[in-house]
């Protein structure tokens, strides 16, 4: 009877599936076109899967191990069920794979169920709890009905007159089995995201962030510019089907594990925001509905069921919408701090930041609706191309004692040293004398834009105004045009991701260096002397934008080495670092939570038992600097690295009619 | 930005300035060595410069001329090439930070002495005499004019060959230049004087000689006054018109001017505005040179804090303030506003400690910092922590000995507790406060609260240690500042007694502190003419008492500074306070009511008698020393002091003993008054210099 059974069973299941394939493959084609190569990307999808997506996955050896076995085991079983059961080659061999293929499911879906005993906050109940007994039932399922393929049991043990009975409680585990694997995956249930995810791999929007079998890391964090030539492009995201169809693939693949919600600061803040219920609520919009199935933790303050949209309704409700709610709040946007957290722990590969930024653009291009200090900062911009409405001509007042080299005069030095917007902030000025010492100490040739240099555009692409970001960037380029140079050195990881990133698609292509990465490169080359560290004991903060952004852990950990301090690290360093608030723009249109981003870090630094913070950004500077009654006190690499040098006293006399100024800092 | 326009760069001539902060040109009475700069001198500026300070003007007063007395404020002389060298390591000092100085250079005229050093014979226009120096003087001479307009060209030739950035030429304070200027003094009917042109002659030459010497490239600059405030003198308008003719010239590159002119004693406390000042009081003046000149101007007067500084910069009234004493008191000041740490800022109070101090001709020095200007003995401005052991450290009192002894020992990096018996930090400083005019004197205590209380020091006010407390504590180093108490008990004829139901006087302390009410008709002896006695006499008066206040000294306040007694006076004469010098108290007894105060005179024996309600006593101060004879002989160094340790800036000896090791038991140290009675600057400067080595 089986034997009649399962080619059925299978085949309908098929069947159902490829259906239900074609229909999600049309919720994604939904969204707007974005060129892939087909085959090329599917070509690469093993290595994808086997090397980048194992990288991430493999960060929690028991979750790898089990997903091996139950996803390895499940592909194989499937194959084999297909041949064996489906098409009836009988072979014992194959039959003996395929039992040993489903009893590896079947101990994989063990492993997965123990996890479902008591699970995380971070995973998404709901049908996800139902998935170990299915992924059982069908190993089991697979593997009863085989034994008698290898000859195990006899074959007509399930022929009988009475075993007909036992042949339809088989046959309805396998078909609970086929049901959960072949027909869910396609039409919603858990295992959609072996399906949507293997393809998101296949056709990721960011080819390059993967990496080369000739050693590349892959890298790809920049975000990518809008066309505002095009007068058919919207500007940037309104609706679901505004992203990107390989964008919307990207969002079926989430499997709800919420990595990405363990890490974000803002969720962790109580804030409106948790990466993957934005995420769950893309899919919810593309294929249209509420949220009221979502079985994951909400948005802090937000309960779920309030929420609906649909693939061609606006994601933000507008004024004028009556209950004001659509899909997605607009402070749900806002409080990201495109810290990157989330995606780095996608094992999915999703692009949170680039989907919140999307939708920003929408916002502030169209509603101009950026929120809190984010329209006035987003004016000063404009009118005087920094952040702060600074008067531009004062970008160099901080310097006036030091005689800087300006390009203008030298037209062509070694080092062009970017100052970024910290230049009109009297903390961030300390750094830049500190760092203007050291690169004098080691006698670098450099220079800077002075007056003629303006924001990178970083916080006006993050807010959304890509068209004052590109207007900055455009005026940036043309200016750094003028100039010869071999790199770029800045203190500041906002400037040197956007000049090195992001500037490229718009036509400057730079060698941008952080002064950490910079100062490792003197000091290996013996270009400066430090005396041995004193001090307390130190840890080190790594900016969003220099580790997740750019993957430079090192230098700044080699230099504070090379200055005698050993580095009491804190829990979450390196890629793993919590954000300090200040990215994004988030401190501009600072969305209420329970706590504040900077006091978690700053308690992180006191769990580490530091009394000194370390530093490489600005914005991290600021934002740990404004904690009340912090434990540690924060300081710039640079600074550090001022304090200690030693300068020879040969430099000093030669310099002496003219005497090169220094700092004049007292650090108290 | 918050304090944007005090950081906003500005050009003085072909000369950038980083800020616009300015040390402004003073006597600082320490250039010594025949006029030529010292190490003491250069690290003075050096620490301003390193402090943030965009502009220093040194050397107030410096003479251009070998008869322009040099010696009596020891100011810098430029009469000789010899000043050259001492420039260079100057100018080095203050560029390598960043900073740019200047020096003022100036031919002194009639405002000296004539009675030491060469016997200069002072010269004046139409030599009339200075009061403020009691100084006469000849009419000058063609001659002299020529000679002196090629002394100015000279000394500022000295000044750019040693690297300084720039000269001001001083025609303020009735200098020779505006001793020309001034109808007030300027009396002659020849081309150098009469007519505005006649007048402003000297000047003129003055300026082109010094401009036609040093080319286009170095600053020169005019310090002048915005209204010398007498009928005869010149006025406001005066200034301006004579402000606007030199700026006509076009080789002015600024304008430093003050308010008040200062050849009487009651103008000069205006120039240096004390605590009784509003703040800025002579801006308009300063806002109203610069409506009519073309470059840059600069105010000195009472602008102590950054949000003044930034108020006055943004509101366009100057160019650039000068903040000068308040960088006596804390040269970091600019540093400590870009690191955001303007709590930490040690603001001047107006106390006038310092200038006080230069016109007695000693050198300036701050009432509450005892590292300015002893930057080159190695006392620091800023408190290293220490390498050695932590310690356990308590001070016994709250006075400013105290304050700083706790202060410092807690930059060290130790564990120190603070004993006050009064609810409140302070000491004399609080009762100081309590006059009239004089409340802004808490400053010192106000910063010490703030400081105190970011080093976490322990602080047990309200609370009188005794021994058994404080060797409960086991301390490592004890530290007694307990000051004393007023000693009226000298003379039992003036029958005071400890229970104040049956004294017949009572102390200004009493008076001040409000423990004694105040009487209705008062007679306030004081044998000391220091602030005490003529505050009680303000404070009374303020309360509606008759007061007369008697001294056996040569007047009332006698030892209050020449900028300070002018506004005690002011007020007591307005109150018609009464003040009699050259009488003793005799003897004070009660018949009636009433109390009666027996007077000699001090140069008769005469007897004169004052029938009042109230005789209030200043007799100074008795050192407290129960607490220090209680612990000094369980003390590891019996509570002595190494003086040659002291002196020299060394570490006290006994804080290590010969194996190096750190003995057993405490070590006491006592200072301030309660060693012997002396004021806040000398409390101040015990506590440093011992316990910086704690």
């Amino acid at each position: 009877m089986l034997e009649t059974l399962l080619p059925i069973l299978i085949f309908t299941a098929l069947a159902l599936a490829a259906i239900g394939a074609v229909r999600r493959i049309r919720l994604w084609r939904q969204g707007r076109p974005s060129p892939v190569n087909l085959f090329k990307g599917l070509a690469a999808l093993p290595r994808r899967y086997l090397v980048d997506l194992h990288h991430v996955i493999g960060r929690d050896k028991m979750i790898s191990n089990t997903h091996v076995a139950t996803a390895g085991g499940f592909v194989a079983a499937a194959v084999l069920m297909i041949l064996v059961h489906g098409l009836g080659i009988a072979n014992p061999l194959l039959g003996g794979l395929l039992l040993l293929a489903s009893a590896s499911m079947f101990v994989g879906s063990l492993f997965v169920a123990r996890r479902r005993i008591n699970p995380p906050k971070r995973l998404s109940k709901g049908p996800w709890m139902r998935l170990p007994k299915s992924l059982m039932a069908f190993s089991i399922g697979v593997f009863l009905i085989t034994l008698p393929t290898v000859g195990l049991l006899p074959e007509g043990l399930l022929e009988g007159g009475g075993s007909w009975l036992l042949a339809l409680v088989l046959a309805g585990v396998v078909a609970w089995g086929l049901g959960e694997m072949f027909f869910g995956m396609t039409w919603g249930g858990p295992m959609k995201h072996a399906f949507a995810g293997a393809l998101h791999l296949a056709f990721h929007r960011r080819a390059e962030r993967f990496s080369t079998k000739k050693g590349g890391v892959g890298r790809s964090t920049g975000l990518k510019a809008l066309n505002l030539e095009d007068e058919a492009a919207p500007l940037g995201v309104e609706k679901p089907a505004d992203f990107t169809w390989n964008q919307l693939l990207g969002f079926d693949a989430c499997v709800q594990c919420g990595r990405c919600e363990a890490v974000c600061p803002a969720f962790a803040a109580g804030q409106p925001l948790n990466p993957k219920k934005l995420i769950q609520d893309m899919v919810v919009g593309m294929a249209g509905g509420s949220d009221a199935a979502y079985a994951g933790s909400p948005y802090p303050g937000k309960p779920v069921g309030e929420h609906a949209g649909a693939p061609h309704a606006p994601i933000v409700a507008p004024v004028v919408m009556k209950e004001g709610k659509a899909l997605v709040d607009a402070d749900t946007l806002w409080s990201c701090t495109t810290c990157r957290a989330c995606v780095e722990e996608c094992p999915m590969m999703i692009e949170h930041v680039d989907a919140i930024v999307d939708m920003r653009r929408h916002l502030t291009l169209e509603r101009g609706k950026t929120p809190n200090k984010g329209a006035e900062v987003l004016d000063n911009l404009i009118a005087t191309d920094n952040p702060g409405g600074f008067d531009p001509s004062s970008r160099l007042n901080w310097a006036a004692d030091l005689n800087l080299p300006l390009m203008a005069v030298l037209k062509q030095v070694d080092v062009l040293l970017w100052l970024g917007d910290g230049a009109f902030d009297m903390r961030n000025q300390r750094t830049l004398r500190a760092l203007v010492k050291v690169l004098r100490a080691a006698e670098v040739d450099f220079a800077v834009l002075g007056t003629e240099e303006r924001d990178s555009g970083d916080v006006a692409r993050r807010l959304g105004d890509e068209a004052t970001f590109q207007s900055l960037a455009k005026r940036n380029i043309a200016t750094l045009a003028k100039y010869r140079f071999l790199q770029i050195v800045t203190c500041d990881p906002h400037s040197f991701h956007v000049l090195g990133n992001e500037y490229g698609e718009l036509g400057g292509v730079y060698d941008v260096r952080h002064h950490s990465t910079f100062i490792a490169e003197l000091f290996d080359a013996g270009r400066l002397t430090f005396t041995p560290w004193k001090g307390g004991r130190v840890t080190y903060h790594d900016p969003c934008y220099l580790g997740r952004y750019n993957g430079e852990y090192e230098a700044p950990r080699n230099v504070l080495k090379a200055l005698g301090i050993e580095v009491k690290e804190m829990e979450r360093s390196g890629f793993r670092s919590r954000c300090c608030g200040g990215g994004g723009g988030a401190p501009i249109t600072d969305i209420p939570g329970e706590r504040r981003i900077p006091d978690m870090r700053m308690n992180d630094v006191k769990e580490s038992g530091a009394e000194v913070v370390a530093v490489g950004c600005p914005q991290c500077t600021a934002m740990l600097e404004g904690v009340v009654d912090a434990s540690a006190e924060v300081r710039d690499i640079a600074e550090l690295v001022a304090d200690a040098l030693v300068e020879s006293p040969a430099a000093d006399t030669s310099r002496r009619p003219t005497a090169t100024t220094m700092a004049e800092e007292v650090i108290v | 930005m918050a304090f944007d326009a005090i950081f906003e760069p500005i050009e003085i001539g072909k000369l950038t300035i980083r800020n616009r902060v300015v040390s402004t040109a003073h006597a600082e009475v320490h250039a010594t060595d025949g006029g030529m700069t010292t190490e003491r001198y250069v690290r003075y500026y050096e620490e301003k410069a390193k402090g943030g300070c965009g502009l220093c003007i040194c050397g107030g007063s410096s003479v251009v001329s070998i008869d322009s007395p040099q010696g009596w404020w020891s100011s810098v002389n430029l009469s000789t090439d010899r000043i050259i060298p001492h420039f260079q390591n100057l100018a080095d000092a203050v560029h390598k930070h960043g900073g740019k100085i200047m020096i003022q250079i100036t031919h002194m005229g009639r405002r000296s002495r004539w009675d030491g050093f060469d016997w200069s014979t002072l010269l004046s226009p139409s030599g009339i005499r200075e009061p403020v120096h009691r100084s006469t003087c000849k009419t000058i001479e063609e001659e002299d004019i020529w000679r002196i307009v090629g002394d100015f060209a000279q000394a500022a030739r000295r000044a750019k060959e040693g690297g300084l950035d720039g000269v001001e030429l001083s025609a303020v304070h009735q200098h020779l230049i505006d001793q020309f200027w001034s109808p007030r003094v300027n009396k002659r009917e020849d081309e150098w004087g009469g007519s505005f042109e006649n007048r402003m002659r000297f000047g003129m030459e003055v300026l082109k000689a010094v401009r036609a010497e040093v080319g286009d490239d170095f600053c020169v600059g005019m310090r002048i006054c915005g209204d010398e405030f007498h009928p005869d003198g010149l006025s406001h308008d005066d200034m301006k018109q004579i402000a606007a003719y030199y700026d006509a010239t076009g080789i002015v590159d600024f304008f430093g001017v003050i308010g008040s002119g200062c050849d009487t004693h009651n103008t000069l406390a205006n120039v240096i505005p004390n605590m009784s000042y509003p703040p800025e009081p002579f801006l308009h003046l300063a806002a109203g040179i610069k409506e009519v000149v073309n470059v840059p101007v600069i105010h000195a007067q009472n602008i102590k804090d950054p949000n003044q500084a930034q108020r006055i910069l943004k509101g366009g009234y100057v160019d650039l303030v000068g903040m000068t004493r308040a960088h006596i008191a804390d040269p970091h000041l600019i540093a400590k506003i870009k690191m955001g740490q303007i709590d930490q800022i040690k603001q001047c109070v107006g106390a006038n400690y310092c200038i006080d101090r230069q016109y007695q001709g000693l050198d300036v020095l701050c009432i509450q910092n005892a590292a300015t200007s002893r930057e080159y003995m190695g006392l620091p401005h800023i408190i290293e922590k220490t390498e050695g052991a932590k310690r356990k450290i308590v001070v016994v009192g709250g006075g400013p000995g105290g304050m700083e002894a706790a202060r410092v020992a807690a930059e060290r990096g130790h564990d120190v507790t603070l004993f006050e018996a009064a609810d409140a930090l302070g000491g004399q400083i609080t009762i100081a406060a309590q006059a009239p005019q004089r409340d802004q004197i808490a400053g010192i205590t106000r910063w010490f609260q703030l400081e105190l209380a970011r080093l976490k020091v322990d602080l047990r006010l309200g609370t009188r240690a005794d021994e058994a407390t404080l060797l409960d504590l086991r301390p490592d180093i004890v530290v007694l500042a307990t000051g004393g108490q007023p000693f009226l008990s000298q003379h039992p004829e003036w029958g005071y007694s400890e229970n104040a139901e049956e004294s017949l006087v009572v102390s200004t302390w009493d008076i001040l502190s409000g423990k004694v009410a105040p009487g209705k008709n008062v007679l306030i002896y004081d044998a000391i003419c220091e602030f005490s006695g003529v505050s009680a006499a303000d404070f009374l008066a303020d309360k509606g008492a008759k007061v007369e206040i008697v001294t056996d000294d040569i007047k009332p306040g006698a030892a209050v500074g020449g900028t300070t007694f002018p506004t005690y006076y002011r007020s007591l004469y307005e109150k018609e306070v009464i003040m009699t010098s050259d009488l003793m108290l005799h003897k004070v007894y009660r018949e009636g009511d009433g109390l009666v105060a027996v007077l000699e005179n001090e140069y008769t024996g005469a007897l004169e008698e004052r029938v009042v309600d109230q005789v209030v006593v200043e007799n100074g101060v008795r050192p407290d020393e129960a607490l220090y004879y209680a612990l000094k002989e369980q003390s590891r160094n019996k509570g002595q002091v190494d003086l040659e340790a002291l002196y020299a800036i060394q570490p006290q000896p006994c804080l290590v003993d010969e194996s190096g090791e750190e003995g057993e038991g405490f070590l006491l140290f006592r200072l301030g008054d309660c060693t012997a009675p002396r004021n806040t600057h000398a409390a101040i400067y015990d506590a440093l210099r011992i316990c910086k080595d704690f």
